[in-house]
């Protein structure tokens, strides 16, 4: 008989136990559809940490002061100075008290030069930005991350009002739209000389943060910039330095291949169940080789050879775990959607996943099917004829 | 002379159960010709099932030769034994053996498709043959919506289907009443007056009259072979 025949055959068998065939199903469906969204909730993570990580700004390198007067302003137009450099700001950070005439919080006060807006292109929610202009460094204006404006009660009838941080008077002009943002939101930012005359900290800087012109200078301009750093105070290549320059790529890989890790921990969770609903159709297929003995004899009387037999109920085992594979590839996807609203990432069907799931469940219906299927072909004619 | 399309020569059938050795044919020679109806009868146990095997090409034998149309089954693996099966024998069995979930015409078609006929003439002539025996307003019927006549009559279009050398009944009137197995056995004469060759195997002396030659078998061996009508 030819394929399309046999197929034919093991479909009108699936059909005529539809609800035998569902539960035989069911494991299959299980593990596909854990392993499609599992693979989903892994991308909608790490999509929404690079996404965090990007609005930090890109090609960047963060020289952080480890105690207090680590680092100058001159180190930071020093480091400006560097080849490679686009942009360099700096900030001026602490914790602080804000508060208005009703509410009083503690939040991360960050004093930023001018340049920040450019490096990082912070979102306005409402109102406006800090002064851009360079000769404006010491005004009072101030600038709400999204959380810190929650935690305050602002509303938008505040603009303009006044503030006061750590005790001193500073003036409302906007609120960021950076709830996206690596847990920077909660931020409340100054221009660079205010937040050093609230913490005392002139003529030191916080942290220095430089912009490579392109990814691929980055490493080498960490390397240059260190180098600079260490001639300038006189430190040998073995000590220790005050401050700490960390790469942004560097962080970026380094998450990428934490959720790589995660990605293939949850998918080989999902894999096992796979394998369970692929024992559970192998069990069904020898159940029903035993129930199907005589039918087996008939068929071997009337001129079906063991091949014939075997790809009967092997094609059986295949449509049965691909049709599951199938069913649980669409909850999958489906449960994906739904997962994507709400963890808020972008939904995308992957054609990597669907050649996954289906060719898993391919595979999990070939390799339990064999032996049923060699079972049922191996079967004496004259015996089977004979099983009552 | 008409062609032999079964021969057997001194076949021994020997069965091992455990440390026991079992002989089920001790010896049998027979020869049938084309055109023949044949009983072979004789009580359980005395080797008729074996023999309807040995026949039927599902077994081969022990010691002896068994030749189906000129093809000795002792030297042929599982796929040629098939193949000579498929080609030469058209089996009838007691219980009918229909498929589970399988109409009247699908049935009759299966031999047809194991042979590799494609599904349209196996279609055509499945239908012919349901047709022939008054079957044509049953096709789409499954076993279920069957009377017990209805089955065996779908059981011998599937046997014929194929146009085999020798058709196979084995005790085809065992699960009817007397009236519908006397139809069976009616068909079965009809059929054999066109030039087919019939084997009945059976215990039952009565049926067995209908044929013109009787073998009988006991205790493995040839008791008597008789012709003409009684």
């Amino acid at each position: 008989m030819n394929l399309i025949g046999t197929a034919r055959l093991a479909l009108n068998r699936i059909w005529s136990t539809k609800v035998r065939s569902l539960l035989t199903m069911l494991g299959v469906v299980i593990g596909v559809a854990a392993i499609v969204a599992l693979t989903s909730i892994v991308d909608g993570a790490s999509q929404g940490i690079n996404k965090s990580l990007a609005t930090l700004g890109t090609n960047q390198l963060n020289i952080t002061s480890v105690v207090p007067d680590a680092l100058t302003e001159q180190d930071a137009k020093a480091l400006a100075e560097l080849d490679d450099v686009s942009v360099m700001f700096m900030q001026s950070q602490n914790e602080g008290t804000i508060a208005t005439e009703s509410n009083r919080v503690t939040a991360r006060l960050v004093g930023v030069s001018s340049e920040y807006f450019y490096a990082v292109k912070p979102e306005i929610a409402l109102g406006s930005y800090l002064s851009q202009n360079p000769a404006a460094t010491n005004s009072r204006d101030v600038v709400f991350g999204a959380d810190a404006a929650n935690d305050l009660g602002l509303t938008a009838d505040m603009l303009g009002k006044p503030v006061k941080l750590n005790g001193q008077d500073f003036r409302l002009v906007g609120v960021l739209d950076d709830q996206a943002g690596f847990g920077t939101s909660g931020r409340v930012y100054v221009s660079l000389d205010s937040a050093r005359r609230i913490f005392s900290q002139y003529p030191y800087v916080s942290s220095i943060v430089i912009q490579a012109n392109s990814a691929e200078t980055v490493d080498s301009l960490q390397i240059a910039a260190d180098r600079l750093l260490r001639e300038r105070y006189g430190l040998g290549e073995e000590t220790v330095a005050r401050y700490v320059i960390t790469n942004q790529a560097s962080l970026l890989s380094a998450v990428g291949s934490i959720t790589d890790t995660l990605g293939l921990l949850l998918t080989g969770i999902a894999a096992i169940s796979l394998i369970v609903g692929g024992i559970g159709i192998m069990n069904i297929m020898l159940v029903s080789v035993r129930e199907r003995t005589r039918e087996i004899g008939v068929r071997r009387a009337i001129g079906a050879k063991q091949s014939d037999v075997l790809s009967q109920f092997l094609i059986e085992a295949i449509v049965l775990s691909v049709a599951g594979g199938v069913v649980g590839l669409i909850f999958g996807e489906i449960a994906a959607f739904l997962l994507a609203i709400i963890g808020d990432w972008t939904f995308s069907i992957r054609l990597d996943t669907i050649a996954l799931a289906l060719g898993f469940s391919l595979i999990v219906g070939v390799a339990f099917g064999v032996w049923p299927a060699r079972t049922a072909s191996r079967l004496e004619p004259i015996d089977a004829l004979r099983f009552e | 002379m008409a062609p032999k399309v079964v021969e057997l020569q001194d076949v021994r059938r020997e069965y091992q159960v455990g440390d026991q050795t079992t002989v089920a044919l001790d010896g049998v020679s027979l020869s049938v010709e084309r055109g023949e109806f044949v009983a072979i009868v004789g009580p359980s146990g005395s080797g008729k099932s074996t023999m309807m095997n040995l026949i039927g090409c599902l077994d081969r034998p022990s010691g002896g030769q068994v030749m189906i149309s000129g093809s000795a089954t002792k030297d042929l693996n599982d796929n040629e034994l098939t193949q000579l099966r498929s080609r030469s024998i058209g089996f009838v069995f007691q219980q009918f053996q229909l498929l589970p979930n399988t109409s009247a015409l699908e049935n009759v078609m299966a031999p047809l498709l194991y042979q590799g006929v494609s599904t349209k003439k196996a279609k055509q002539d499945a239908t012919n043959m349901l047709t022939r025996l008054g079957l044509a307003d049953r096709l789409n019927f499954d076993r279920n919506r069957l009377s017990g006549g209805q089955q065996q009559r779908v059981a011998i279009a599937r046997a014929l289907v194929t146009v085999p050398e020798i058709v196979l009944a084995d005790e085809p009137t065992g699960a009817l009443d007397t009236k519908t197995g006397a139809q069976v056995i009616d068909l079965l004469k009809e059929l054999n007056a066109e030039g087919r060759t019939i084997i009945l195997i059976t215990h039952d002396l009565e049926i067995a009259a209908s044929a013109p030659r009787r073998v009988f078998l006991r205790d493995g061996i040839v008791e008597r072979d008789e012709r003409g009508r009684k």
